[in-house]
Parts: C-alpha cells; structure tokens; sequence
C-alpha cells in the first residue's frame, strides 16, 4: 500500500490546497467497526489505516471532502461531516 | 454544540450552498422581494465544486433566463461527442462513434454544450444572486436545521448560531447531510454513487483546437483491459477539451453491490497509467503537449432516478424544500446534473414564492415542487436514462454488439430515439409561453461563442470589440446581424399568434417523436452523410460566419 501511494502521489496533491484547522470532521466509531477496510480501498486520499482490525483516521491532510468513506461503510462506522467553514481542501480547476 | 445566541435576524428564504442550483433560486426569490440569504461553506464560492464539466445546451435554453442573457464564464463550446469503442488496447483494435455532431455550418456557434471550471462559473452565478439582492455568507457550514412543531423554521450552523426562515431551500449536492439529518430523505446508498477520479492537464490553446477540437472524447472498454474503469458497473472514461486545458475524468461506482467494494484506489492509478501510454490518440497527440496541473476526485449521485424507492424518495417537508444534486437529480447518462440542477432551483423558487404570498409553506403546499419536477420532460428524462446503466450487461455478455447500440443509443446519433419528445415538448412549451424565446435562443449562441473567443464575460475586464480589426469591417458585419436579428425578431412578432397556435397544436402530438426517430432514423443518418460529403462548402461558411460574428459588435446580441 505504501508503494502504491508513492506513485499516485509523487510529492503531493497538485491544484489542491488545504487551509486552516478543520477540525476531526471524519471519525470511526471504534465499537461499530469490523475492520473490512472498504473505507481504506475507497479513500483516494489515503486517509485510513487498519490498526489492530479496526479503521482509524491516519490524518485527513488530503481529504477531498468526497464522503466514500461514508457512503461504503457497511456498518454505519463513520461519522462524516464537513470540516469547519472556510477550511479544508480549495480548487480553482474542478 | 449550539451556542446561546439571540436568534438574529429572520429571513423569508435561506438557501444551503452555492453551488450550481443555490444561486439561481436566490436570483428569483432576490428578485421578487424576498429577504434571502444563501449560506456557502467554502470560502470561495465554488471552490469545493468539482465536476466536469459540459453543460448540455437544454441547460440554458430553458434554464433561468439571467443565465441565457448573460454573459458566464465558459471554456469552449462543445460540438458532440467521439466515443471510442475499445476491443483490444495492445492491437488498437478500436472502433468510433461520433454519430453525434452539430454539422457544419451550424457547428461551433450553435453548440452541443459549453465547457466551463465550477469555480468561475458559480462564482458568476453567486454575483449575480448578489446583484439581485440576496446575501451571502460564505465560510458557513449549515450543521442542521430548526424544527419546531415538527416543522424546519430555519438552520443552525456549526458554531450554533440559529438563523430563522421561513422557507429554507436546500442545494448543497449529493451527500445530502443536511436533507438526511432533517429526516427529508435517507442517504444513497453506495450503488448509486461514483467515484469520479479528475485530473486537468494545461495545454496551449492552439494545441487543443487542433487535436481536440471542440469535441467531447468518451472510451469504453472491457473489464480486462484495465482501462476504464469496468463497464459492467456503468462507468467510462471522459475528455473534455477546455480553452487552454484538458479535463479527464474516471468514474466508477463504489460498490458493485452485494457489498462488493473494489480496491479504487488501485484501479484508478493502473487505468490512469495505461490510458495515457497505451490509448493511442491520448499518448500520441496529447501527452506531449501537455502538463499535469490538478488531481482531484469527488463522488456524485449516478443511478439515483432508476431506483423506484430512491426516485420516490420525497424532497420536500414542512418548510423544507431539495433541489440539485440534493435531490438527486444527477443524470443517468451523461451524468448532466447542472440542466436538472437549474430547472429545479427555478421550479422551487417558483413554489417558495407562491407558498411565502399565500402564508403556507407546509409539505402539503410544497408538494407541488415535486409534481412540477415530475412533469418537467427534460428532468425526467435526463434521471431515467438506461444506456450508461445497461451496459452492464453488454460486458457480461461480452457482447460488443450489445456494448456498441448501447453506446450509440446513449451518446450516438440514436439519442433521438428517446430525448426527442422530451426536447420537443420542452421547445413547443417555451414557444407556447413566448415566440419571442427564439430570438433569445439563437442571440445566446451567437454572444456566447463571441464571449468564449474574446474572453468576454460578466464581472471581468475586457477590451470590449477588441476583436473588431477594422471599422469597416466592424461596420458590415454589424449591419448584417444587426438586420438578421431585427428582422428576424420582427417576423417573429408578425406571426406571433400563428406560432402559438401552432405549438399548442403541435405538443400533444410530439409524443410520436421517439417512435418517429425509431423508423427514420437510418434515413436521417443517410441525409447526414450526404450532408458530410458538402465539408468544404458548409466548412467554408461555418468559417466565414465565424469571422463575422467576431468582428461584430456584441451589444447586437444582447437583449434590446
Ligand atoms: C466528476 C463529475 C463530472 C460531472 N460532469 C457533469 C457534466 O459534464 N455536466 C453536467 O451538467 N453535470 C456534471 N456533473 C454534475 C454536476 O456537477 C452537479 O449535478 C451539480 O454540481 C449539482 O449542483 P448543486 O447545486 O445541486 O450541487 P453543488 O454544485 O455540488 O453545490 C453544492 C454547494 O453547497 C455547498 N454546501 C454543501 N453542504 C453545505 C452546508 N452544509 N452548508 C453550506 N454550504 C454547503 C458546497 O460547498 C457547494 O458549493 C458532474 C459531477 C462530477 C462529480
Ligand atoms: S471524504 Fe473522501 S478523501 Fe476524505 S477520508 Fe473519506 S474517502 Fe477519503
Ligand atoms: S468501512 Fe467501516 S467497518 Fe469497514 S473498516 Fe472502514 S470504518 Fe470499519
């Protein structure tokens, strides 16, 4: 999985700018999840990891803000919410 | 987390999101007198949109009309589609559809569509809500709605401050967390959603007029070639060419039902990888002539209208009403969610107005935004599509006859043989209401395509008739439209009635058309090919239409 990330994001995530403190707005609730890593194989941003079977948020510095993490958890383990107004990731190019 | 505060002030309209619907309600209720606000949670408006983006030309002839008279920020016009059809990468054993084209000479002044970046092109819908007389508030997130009584009076944002309206329209797109957490309707589940991998390349303007073109570029391709994403699931690839860039996006649902979540993150980066070295006019022609500028990815709501439960799904409540992508109203085809998004923000302003006069805003009154959605042919056809949906099966069958009439029948010429009723019925609706839309119509093509060649837009500086080289030829071509506009304009008034009559006439019978197209179409296909065969000619006066529309004056094609 780690090479995978090298190549998809070389240095970072170019025409994407991430602003200010956005606050924990994607949280896994421990006692739901099963551990089955759908979150993981959606998030294009890597901001998963599986540690001891269950899901935890590694760091939400490339979240797009998309929600497949929400949409596909099957155990309604994610708790999703937009991150603090005016923050989070900007882009003139979508 | 809500915070003790006095409830400021009391809004007759509160819109959620400054995307592409919010602004458009906002400019009709603005205008009508209500006291609006639009809240946005980005801090610029439109710089969390991501998407395509090609608005289809039935957007904005019956989309709102400051839209239609106004000059957008847009990136190139469209002409149709070239799809390509792909068998074997490894022996460019592929075949091409592009039965879809606007023909010279009407090409590229009368357009398929416009390219546009959200950003710009929300931000200019957003200034005009403003001009109108809506405020707006961006860097404010809406955390949930107040309810009292049962019924919504008004939102709650995330640092608590409690904002009343007494109508609150919602556009904030797909995810819908307001609508769900309002209880209005469930969130989709992850069948209907994609998830769309976008990458935007620059690329010198000269370089995508020759290689691109104004042409939209679809692949569609098996399983095994890891190329685009599997068709089974209704995905594909797409290439927009912009005015100085190129948009490409992948898309793939997210779970393959029976909770079957492939590993995107894989997929994307081997399809991004083999699509631009192996498809042929992708590493030839536009690799090396471009540079990578943004990586982005978004979901997006794809076959929410052909599932019964979620179509029926309500979008309104007490106080409350959905719209856009909120309501899922994203097409099944095209994935054209922008034409729905604004035919609905006008349907629910309409409604919003009308419930505010007569003092009701219950879900009773509000239901008639849901009849006007469900009888408005153009959104229910663009939710209802089964092409991009069907070729599931094609790819199960490994059946390329299957997978090329889908195709053909989606984005081919045999598109007429299910959107023509709906865009006939929409035509003859809109004459019916007010001949005089024609000369509004064939104006916005001609400003539209003088605005994209000089960069000409609302709320931007330009060098106004910077284009016009020559006084005298400013002055002939002026006069020339000048005369075709107005004496078009006066014919039109002249036979008023007549057309009226006529098209009052006409819609009930244009349910005939699909049917119509069905059996004419291999004759219409053999009159577009002998059209084919005049290229030079109908080339030479598309051409010689174009040099004159760019030395004209542009205030010609405004409104009078
Ligand atoms: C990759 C991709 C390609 C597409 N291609 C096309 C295409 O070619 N043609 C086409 O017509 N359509 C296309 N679409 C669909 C189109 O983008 C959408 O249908 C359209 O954006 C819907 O408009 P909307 O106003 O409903 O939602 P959006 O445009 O998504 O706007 C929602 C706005 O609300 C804001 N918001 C959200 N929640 C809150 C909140 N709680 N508080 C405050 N603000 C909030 C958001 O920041 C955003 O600005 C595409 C979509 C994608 C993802
Ligand atoms: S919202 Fe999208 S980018 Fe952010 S964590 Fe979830 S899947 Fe990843
Ligand atoms: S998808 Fe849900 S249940 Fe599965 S690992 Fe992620 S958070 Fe846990």
């Amino acid at each position: 999985m780690g090479v995978l990330a090298l190549e998809m994001f070389p240095d970072e995530v170019p025409g994407v700018d991430w602003i200010g403190v956005t606050g924990d707005f994607v949280r896994v609730i421990d006692e739901k999840c099963d551990g089955c890593a759908c979150c993981v194989r959606v998030c294009l941003g890597e901001c998963f990891e599986i540690h001891d079977k269950k899901a935890r948020v590694r760091s939400l510095a490339r979240c797009m803000e998309c929600a497949a993490c929400w949409y596909v958890c099957p155990k309604e383990a994610i708790i999703f919410n937009w991150p603090q107004g005016g923050t989070g990731f900007r882009t003139d190019w979508g | 987390m809500e915070k003790e505060t006095e409830e400021s002030k009391e809004y007759d309209v509160i819109i959620v999101g400054a995307g592409f619907a919010g602004p458009v309600a906002a400019v009709k209720c603005a205008r009508a007198g209500l006291k609006t606000l639009m809240l946005e949670r980005s801090a610029r408006v439109g710089e969390k949109v991501i998407s395509g983006l090609t608005i289809p030309f039935h957007g904005f002839l019956f989309g709102p009309d400051f839209i239609r008279e106004g000059n957008p920020p847009i990136e190139r016009p469209v002409d149709g589609i070239i799809n390509y059809i792909i068998r074997d990468i490894d022996s460019c054993d592929i075949e091409i559809d592009d039965s879809l084209r606007i023909p010279k000479p009407f090409s590229p002044v009368i357009a398929f569509g416009y390219n546009a970046y959200c950003r710009p092109f929300c931000e200019w819908e957003a200034q005009m809500a403003v001009n109108a007389g809506c405020e707006l508030r961006t860097s404010t997130t809406v955390a949930d709605v107040i309810k009292e009584d049962g019924k919504v009076a008004g939102v709650i944002t995330e640092d608590g401050e409690r904002i009343r309206a007494r109508i609150v329209i919602d556009a904030e797109g797909s995810q819908g967390l307001v609508a769900v957490k309002a209880g209005v309707r469930e969130k989709y589940p992850p069948e209907v959603i994609s998830l769309a991998d976008v990458y935007d390349y620059e690329m010198s303007k000269e370089d995508v007029d020759t290689v691109l073109g104004h042409t939209l570029r679809f692949c569609w391709a098996w399983d095994e070639e890891n190329l685009a994403p599997p068709l089974g699931y209704g995905n594909g690839l797409m290439v927009w060419p912009y005015r100085r860039s190129v948009h490409f996006c992948q898309d793939q649902c997210l779970s393959l039902g029976e909770g079957r979540v492939s590993n995107l993150r894989k997929a994307f980066l081997e399809y991004h990888r083999n699509i631009t070295t192996k498809l042929p006019w992708w590493r030839d022609e536009v690799q090396p002539r471009v540079k990578l500028r943004a990586h982005m990815w978004e979901t997006f709501e794809i076959f929410v209208g052909l599932d019964k439960r979620l179509r029926n799904m309500p979008s309104c409540t007490d106080g409350m009403i959905l719209i856009g992508d909120a309501a899922g109203l994203e097409g099944t085809e095209l994935c054209d969610g922008v034409p729905a998004a604004w035919f609905s923000a006008d349907i629910a302003a309409d409604v919003a107005i009308e419930a505010l006069f007569s003092n009701d805003t219950s879900k009773e009154f509000l239901k008639r935004y849901e009849e006007r959605v469900r009888d408005h042919p153009m959104i229910q056809w663009s939710i209802s599509g089964t092409n991009r949906y069907n070729l599931r099966f094609a790819q199960d069958l490994h059946d390329f006859e299957e997978l090329k009439k889908y195709v053909h029948r989606g984005w081919g010429l045999a598109c007429f043989t299910h959107v023509s009723t709906p865009l006939l019925k929409m035509i003859l609706r809109f004459i019916r209401e007010d001949p005089m839309i024609i000369d509004s119509w064939i104006r916005m093509f001609f400003r539209y395509y003088y605005n994209w060649v000089y960069e000409r837009y609302d709320q931007r500086d330009f060098a106004d008739r910077k284009g016009v080289n020559s006084a005298m030829k400013g002055t002939f071509s002026s006069f020339l439209f000048k005369s075709f506009i107005r004496g078009f304009a006066i014919t039109l008034r002249f036979f008023s009635p007549f057309i009226r009559f006529a098209a009052r006439v006409l819609e009930p019978v244009c349910v005939v058309a699909n049917p119509l197209m069905g059996l004419l179409l291999p004759f219409f296909k053999g009159f577009l090919n002998f059209w084919a065969k005049l290229e030079p000619l109908t080339s030479r006066i598309s051409d010689v239409s174009v040099e004159l529309i760019k030395w004209s004056d542009p205030r010609i094609f405004e409104r009078p």
